[in-house]
């Protein structure tokens, strides 16, 4: 795996996508080049001085050619209110990539890819690869309303096919959680005969502890991708462990990808 | 050329720069970054002689200007640290001082007695985190207690000796005199400054231990303070440490008395601090007319 950098990005735009919901697209050029899926930037936002953690997010979308990286994001506190005010004359800090990226099984020929709210940004990347591996891709998108399923079209257009949604509140799609959605997706590809091979999943905790069991018991391997509060994000201060089977793991360099056998809810 | 060498307490460093333990590992995480060998030191995370698992998340929690950590002192023992880490410092040529915790007198002084055969520069007695139940900051708030196990860790080593101090007392000089009386080397300070965090909206404690350890640029102004009291209450050489970012703000820890510094949270903000520091000490130096970083020490005007 690559060793992380340290690169100032360029931001080259930052639009509001949905409710609360923000995409950023920022040149570095390196991390383009060397990110894989399930991998994470830790940013150091400017002239947030008294704020001096930095925060981590995962790729969304990146063009080699082009050294550019996108992140969505949610507006969820101080830094997240902060960040969408910079616009494209500003820069930030990035470390990165860090982390375990999602590693499906190689016999994996069929996945399914689950997301609740931004989770459906750190699966597109995998989405991608998988695809052009010529592996079969499904994908589950859940969220609060039919604006907050910003990633959607994005999804539809590479899978060329409509992606199964669901919605909080009936807005779009199915009405409810995501998790219905899931089991169905899960019946079916048993009873066609081809099972999935592989299933990753991405949300709030309790919605990616309830896919990992559905996936459990349909015995399908499945990784999670978990985040705790961070510091440093390069593996040293212990802020961000996960427990384990195997102990304490830290999220950012052992994770955040998990297999969700491994992980102690 | 500045002349950036110093001494402390018998431990000679290149530059006056280390880490405040626990926030560099031991190092290899930051070597993508940092040539951890150009750093006056290497202060490794605070080592028990089994394996602690630390406390319960969340662990940290961001604060104005600084943040809360209450990692417990998780590390896998001391001969994880004799087998790995140590190892690949040495590889790496860098100075190494080993952060010695403990739940007990008798654990420090095993510590320091299974590290005597491997290569370490020096220790810094850890009686002041404030974030275990035993040993740690309950150790470092009474003389008597500092006495005893600085005195129990002089008998079993040689080697230069830094204690360090934690600034929750009522008079961190009477701490200093009695860990100096003991047979400290040197003193190092300040540890976290014990503080809590609550989220209003959901009425619950940010970290789950309810209270942790300030640091970063928040807790400066004490640190300073402690050092420059501390540098009228010894005569043995301080390892100053609280917020420091930049070259400036260790000069300042020079000044107040301090002969090295140790960069800590910034180290968190930016991987590459240490270095910044550095190069803005020297910067300091040749626009300030100093030959010898040493020449700063103690230099306050007042």
């Amino acid at each position: 795996m690559t060793k992380p950098i340290s690169e100032p990005a360029f931001i080259r735009a930052n639009e509001p996508v949905g409710p609360g919901l923000y995409l950023m697209t920022l040149e570095a050029s390196g991390i383009a080049r060397s990110i894989e899926p399930g991998q994470f930037v830790h940013m150091r936002i400017p002239a947030m001085d008294d704020h001096i953690l930095r925060r981590p997010f995962s790729i969304y979308g990146r063009s080699v050619e082009n050294g550019l990286v996108e992140i969505l994001y949610q507006v969820v506190g101080f830094g997240s209110e902060h960040m969408t005010a910079l616009s494209a004359s500003q820069s930030v800090e990035l470390i990165g990539p860090i982390g375990r990226p999602w590693r499906p099984p190689a016999a994996a020929s069929r996945t399914l890819l689950v997301a609740g709210g931004v989770g459906s940004a750190p699966l597109f990347l995998l989405a991608e690869k998988l695809i052009a591996e010529k592996r079969e891709v499904d994908v589950v998108l859940g969220a609060q309303t039919a604006e907050a399923l910003v990633s959607r079209s994005r999804y539809e257009a590479l899978l060329q096919e409509p992606p199964r949604c669901s919605t909080d509140d009936g807005s779009f799609g199915f009405e409810g959680f995501c998790t219905p959605l899931v089991k169905k997706a899960l019946v079916e590809a048993e009873s066609e005969g081809r099972p999935y091979g592989y299933l990753a999943v991405c949300g709030p905790e309790p919605l990616m502890r309830l896919v990992a069991n559905m996936a459990a018991e349909h015995d399908v391997p499945c990784e999670v991708s978990l985040e705790r509060r961070m510091a440093c994000g390069i593996g040293a201060c212990l802020s961000c462990v996960v427990k384990t089977t195997s102990g304490l793991k830290r999220s950012c360099v052992d994770g955040p990808v998990f297999d969700a056998r491994e992980v102690v809810w | 050329m500045v002349h950036m060498a110093v001494d402390l307490g018998g431990l000679t460093m290149r530059n006056p720069v280390t880490v405040a333990s626990g926030t560099f590992a031991a190092g290899r995480e930051y070597g993508d970054f940092v040539d951890v060998a150009s750093l006056g030191a290497v202060t490794t995370k605070g080592v028990s002689l089994h394996g602690w698992e630390g406390n319960a998340t969340p662990r940290i929690a961001e604060t104005p200007s600084g943040m809360l950590n209450s990692i417990g002192l998780q590390n896998p023992g001391v001969e994880h640290l004799k087998a790995v880490d140590i190892p690949w410092l040495v590889e790496q040529g860098a100075k190494i001082i080993v952060n010695v915790s403990g739940h007990s007198l008798g654990e420090y002084v095993a510590v320091i007695e299974a590290l005597e055969d491997a290569p370490v520069d020096a220790y810094e007695i850890n009686i002041s985190c404030p974030n275990v139940d035993a040993g740690g900051m309950t150790i470092g708030c009474h003389t008597e207690s500092v006495e005893s196990v600085v005195s129990a860790c002089r008998n079993a080593t040689n080697r230069p000796m830094i204690v360090k101090l934690t600034p929750n007392v009522t008079d961190i000089t009477e701490i200093a005199r009695a860990a100096e009386a003991s047979g400290a080397d040197a003193l190092s300070l300040i540890n976290t400054v014990l503080g809590m965090a609550i989220d209003a909206k959901t009425r619950k404690p940010l970290l789950a231990r309810v209270v942790g350890g300030l640091s970063g640029p928040a807790v400066k102004p004490i640190a300073l303070r402690m050092v420059w009291e501390c540098f009228h209450a010894v005569r043995i050489p301080l390892l100053g440490m609280g917020g420091i970012v930049s070259g400036e703000d260790a000069i300042e820890f020079l000044l107040a008395g301090a002969t090295a510094v140790a960069v800590g949270t910034a180290n968190f903000m930016n991987p590459q601090a240490t270095i910044e520091v550095i190069d803005g000490m020297v910067r300091y130096c040749e626009e300030h007319g100093v030959d010898d970083v040493n020449e700063l020490i103690g230099a306050l005007k007042c």
